[in-house]
This record gives structure tokens, sequence and C-alpha cells, in this order.
């Protein structure tokens, strides 16, 4: 194993890693706000979809980005309509969006499969930083958008825990009730904190057809948005700790196609499965926690919120 | 403020879910014409294909059938799970371990006589569809772990199971570069019903009467539901809701688990990976319109049947296929929506001052 190859292998950890963290940053900031949104993987393929036309149409990663949240949003809004205003079923209503999503994806990325990505999101003009032996490549020679990630990730910490508007969408998530009571309105809370989950996991999908996967194809999404959900669980619903899971996990999804060429005699398949084994691994660990000490997820997550029935 | 609330209806619309799952398909017949026509396609052409394909003729009706099995099968899991209040996300993931089971079945009884060996290999796919959901079950009833998360991801590590069987120790080896596990024995194919449909559709039908029937009569239906309906009141009826969580996800992973082993004995003749083919997960939308009711689990599966045989029919004439799990989502949200309004009605919020003014 030679320093290429581990620098090669680390680029890839945080590219992937910080791919991840988008999404599992939106997914993280509707479950907080009381929603769970099974959608990011149908979110995230038609970001990826949406990335790829018009970053390749218009010739700008930029534009590309832009439109990608923005049908990242709308599709998101699909979800506020029918399981925040109408009270429907988080559950089912989040899985349907995620098969609407990947039909969707599917059906307009048919005359785009296989063909190259042209723009890509460049690196920040850092100058001799990027030149520095192993750091430079793996730290500042990421893309803008990687370090676009770590800025919302700071940004979503502040806000959801030294400010107002954190402190309203936090009890709207863990009692919305009470939240309702202290005037806070629940419906558009919740609505909004949706909308953010929609427009970063359509980030994350731009950053995998445009960076990462270079192209799209149906299933390119390949079960990340899964993974997403299970960083938020892995996280304990904290900014700082999701992005270390988004590391790990990004990791893993950085090592699987190179083991073979670092001699390990394991079968990547079998290595692609731990971020799931290790998100019911923690699950475990909270759950014999939760008898001793409060629960980490939110209270109100996953239950409508209906004024007269309080 | 939105100027509009929810309010409860008295009295819920007449014709119920029906109504809502019957406003849910034209909504989406609606939607789904609008992204046709976006793709320069005609929709009444596009729809005229599909409705033919399903139900034009008895080979049409025999392939909306036996695609109505796993579909059918798959709601009722997650249906059983769902009268209790528990969601099974995990059916799609406990179709491929049944699969698994029953391919494991046939590699351990290749020369077995074919209704000894198809009886085992269906055994064997309920086994493993029931022990894949023993882990959630465990969790959740001793530990209280939620059974979504762990359900879901359960679906993510199986299906690295079986691409890693059909890629690795299962693989054939006559198959070149394709990732499947070597064909089944010959006598191991469920016999033809008629057309494109198997026995398979006999079983299911079988599976969703008795169970309905039973769930409906006995005091283990009744059980299940008032747990669904008031943890409390079951426990205070002297129900251990422990062993009734053990059970109820269990078994829905078994009947999960029996859809793959017809889905691998009746339709695809050897493992592999793709054997659960997203019916897993229409299963979970197919039991929520039917308000996870065995009678109604077997009526939309027929119609989801159907649009999917439709959506094969298109993709011929250059249509995505993918045009079918669109409109299976847009049913779903569509019926949603109108469910939501049968039972509650949307009036005007008085604001705080009107209200004042009127009590003055």
């Amino acid at each position: 194993m030679n320093e290429v190859t581990v620098v090669g292998l680390l680029v890839d950890v945080v590219a992937f890693g910080l791919m991840l963290y988008l999404a599992a940053l939106g997914e993280l900031i509707a479950e907080k706000a009381g929603v769970l949104n099974l959608g990011v993987e149908g979110m995230m393929a038609v970001g990826g979809v949406a990335a790829f036309w018009s970053g390749t149409e218009f010739g700008s990663p930029v534009i590309g980005l832009i439109i990608a949240g923005i049908a990242g949003g709308l599709l998101s809004l699909i979800h506020a309509l029918v399981a925040v205003v109408l009270g429907g079923d988080q559950v089912v209503s989040g899985l349907a969006l995620t098969i609407f999503g990947l039909g969707l994806a599917a059906f307009a990325g048919k005359d785009y499969v296989s063909l190259p990505a042209v723009p890509q999101f460049g690196a920040l003009p850092l100058g001799p930083l990027r030149e520095l032996r192993i750091i430079g490549p793996v730290v500042f020679n990421q893309s803008w958008l990687a370090w676009f990630a770590v800025v919302l990730g700071l940004g979503t910490w502040f806000v959801l825990e030294r400010t107002s508007i954190g402190l309203g969408l936090r009890a709207v998530g863990e009692s919305a009730a009470t939240a309702d009571t202290a005037g806070r309105s629940v419906v558009r809370t919740r609505v909004i904190a949706v909308g953010v989950g929609g427009i970063l996991a359509g980030f994350a999908g731009a950053y995998l057809t445009l960076n990462l996967a270079k192209g799209w194809s149906e299933g390119v999404t390949a079960g990340r948005g899964w993974i997403a959900v299970a960083l938020v669980i892995f996280g304990a619903w904290r900014p700082g700790r999701t992005a270390v899971g988004a590391l790990l996990f990004g990791g893993l999804l950085a090592l699987e196609p190179r083991l073979q060429t670092f001699g390990v005699n394991i079968s990547p398949i079998l290595v692609s499965m731990l971020p799931y084994v290790l998100t019911i691994g923690v699950l475990i660990i909270f759950s014999i926690q939760s008898r001793r000490r409060p629960s980490v997820a939110p209270a109100a997550i996953g239950r409508a919120y209906r004024r007269e029935e309080r | 403020m939105l100027g509009w609330h929810l309010a409860r209806r008295e009295q819920p619309l007449r014709g119920g879910q029906t109504r809502a799952v019957a406003t849910g398909m034209l909504l989406a017949l609606v939607a789904g014409a609008f992204l046709l026509v976006l793709s320069g396609e005609n929709p009444l052409d596009v729809y005229t294909t599909m409705a033919d394909a399903a139900f034009g003729s008895s080979r049409g009706w025999s392939t909306t059938l036996g695609r109505a099995v796993p579909l059918g099968l798959a709601g009722l899991a997650v249906a059983v799970a769902g009268s209790m209040g528990l969601w099974n996300i995990g059916a799609e993931g406990q179709i491929i371990a049944g699969a698994i089971f029953g391919a494991w079945v046939a590699r351990l009884l290749p020369d077995a006589n074919g209704f000894v060996l198809i009886t085992v290999m269906l055994i064997g796919s309920v086994l493993g569809g029931g022990l894949l959901a023993l882990i959630p079950a465990i969790t959740r009833a001793r530990l209280g772990v939620n059974e979504i998360i762990t359900t879901l991801m359960l679906n993510e590590i199986i299906i690295r199971v079986v691409r890693y069987l059909v890629n690795g120790p299962w693989k054939d080896p006559n198959s070149a570069g394709f990732p499947q596990a070597p064909p089944l024995p010959a006598q191991a194919a469920l016999p033809t019903l008629f057309g494109r449909a198997n026995i398979g559709v006999l079983i299911a039908a079988g599976v969703l009467a008795g169970f309905g029937f039973y769930a409906s009569r006995s005091k283990w239906g009744y059980e299940l539901r008032l747990a669904g309906s008031s943890e409390k009141t079951a426990e205070y009826a002297g129900i251990s809701l422990r062993r009734k969580i053990l059970t109820v996800l269990t078994l829905s992973g078994a009947i999960a688990g029996l859809a793959g082993g017809i889905e691998l004995t009746g339709s695809s003749s050897r493992l592999v990976e793709g054997v659960a083919n997203g019916w897993g997960f229409a299963g979970i939308i197919v039991a929520a319109l039917a308000l996870m009711r065995p009678s109604g689990v077997a009526a939309v599966a027929i119609a989801f049947g159907a649009v999917q045989v439709g959506g094969l029919a298109i993709q011929v004439s250059g249509v995505p296929a993918s045009i079918a799990n669109i409109l299976q989502a847009l049913i779903l949200f569509g019926a949603l929506i109108a469910g939501v309004f049968g039972q509650y009605r949307p009036v005007r919020t008085r604001t705080t001052s009107s209200v004042t003014a009127a009590a003055a």
C-alpha cells in the first residue's frame, strides 16, 4: 500500500462522507421538527437527475446545484402536504415519496443514462495549501461543495442549539402541543423543516451525479438515501456526531471498491452491509440506555399534529 | 397563518376508503397524464394500452393475477403488523430471505419429487422470512427498539446477502458474467393454473381468505385489533403485549417470506438479486390503501398488479416502465389526501379578534 493509494482512499472518504452528510443533515432537521421523512432516497435521485440535466445543459455546476435543490425541495413538499398539513401517516407518505422519486428520476433521466457528466464542482482557490503533502489533496483540494457541506453542518448546529428559531423547531419536535400553546405554528415550522430537508437531499444528489458517480444511471443512489436516514440515528440527532458517523460510513463506501487491491480477502459486498448493521447495533444501545436516561430521539417524531385532538 | 384548518366531520363521508382509493386513482391518472404529455406521449393511448394489456385478454388477466400474488402477500404481511399498530417496512427483505431459504432447500434436495420439493421449499421460505423478522420482533418486544428502522436496515442488509450469494458461493458457473444462481431443478416449478398464472394464485388467495376469516372471528384477531387501538386497554385486558409483538411481527415476516418462495418456484426459476422486485415496498402502499384489511388487500393488489402489467406493456413502445411505480405512489398520495377530506372538512380559521367580535 503506497502513499498514492492511501491518499486516493482518504480523498474519497471525505467526499463520500460529506455527500452523505448533506442528505443526513436534511433528514436531521426534519426529524428534529418531529417529521420522519423516508423519502430521502427518492429526493436524492430526483436531485441527482435534475443536477445532471441542468448542469450539462447550462454547463454550470452552480446551476446544477440550484436546480437540484429546487427539485428536492419541491418533491419534499408532497410529503409536507400529505403528512404535515393534512396529517397523513408519515411512514407511508415518506416511503411513497421514495417510490415516486425513484420512478420520476428514472422516467426523466431515460435519455441521460451512461452519458458523461460534464461540469464538476471544482476546488477552492487555496493556493499552496492544495500542494501540501497528504492533507493538501485530502482536505484542501476537495470541491467547494464539500466545504459548503461543512459550513451547512456548522450552521445547522448553530441554528438548532443557539437561536430561538432552533429552539422553536426542537420544541415542535419534542412536544407540538406545548409549542403551539407557546404561539409557535407547528405546521409552518414542520413544512419549512421538511422543505429544507428536501433541498439538502437534492444537493446530495447533485454531489453524487456530478462529482462522485460522474454520470446518471437508474439506481445511482444505491441505498445511500437509507444510509442518510441511518446516519441521523447513528449520530443521535446531533449535527456533530452525525458528521463523525458520515465520515465513518463514507469511509466504508470508499473502502468497498478498494478492498481487493489492498489484498483484503473479504467480499466488498459484505463490507457494504456494515453501515446498516452498525445502525441496528447503535439503536439497540440507545434503547438499553433509554431505560436509565431520557431518549435521544425527538419525542414527537412520527406523530401528526391536529390542534383539536391534542 | 394559513387561514384554513381541518375540523373533524361529525360523520365521516359514506363509502370512506373505497371512495378515497377511487379518488386517488383518478388523481393519479390525471397527474400521470401531465407527465406523459410533458414527455411527448398521448396519455389516452398509453392508458388504453396499459388497460388492454392487464385486462384485455385471458392471458392479460393471468399475468395480472400472477403479479397480484406477491403484492397481495406482501400487503397482507404489512397489514398483519399494521392492524396492531406496528410497521413492517421489511417485507422487501423478508421476500428475499424467503427466496434464499427456498433456493437453499432446492440445493439440498435436488432429486426430491416435485410435490415434496415445492412443499419443503415453501416451508423453507416461510421460515426464512419469519427468521429475518425475528430480529426486529425480539428487539422491539424486549428492548423497545423502533421496528420501522430495524426492518428498513435489514432490507439493505439482506439484499447484500443475496448479492453476495449469487456473485460468490452460489453463482452459476455456466452463466458467464451474469450474477445468478444455477437454475432450479425442473420439477421445482409451480404448476400452471391458467395462462401465465401458476397455482401461487390459489395459495395466496387461500392465505388471504384464511387469515381474514381467522382474524375477524378468533380471540387472537380481536386481541390484535384491541392492542392496535389502545395498548393500555389491551394490557388491562390481560393481553401480553410483548408476546403479541413477537408473534405478530414474526408472522408478518413469514407471510412475506412465502411470497418470496412462490416467486422463486413460480416465476424466476432461479435465485437472482432482483427476486423481490420492489414488491415489499409496494406491499406497504397496498396495505395502507386497504386500511390493513385482508379483503381490501386482495382488491388493491389486483389493481396494482394491473398497473404493473400495463407498465411493462408500454415499455415496448418506449415509455419507461417506471410510470407504473409513479402511478402507484400517486394513487397513494391521492387516496391519503381524499381519505383525510373524508374524515375532516376544511373550515376557515377564525382569528382571535373575530371571536371576540362575535362574543361581543
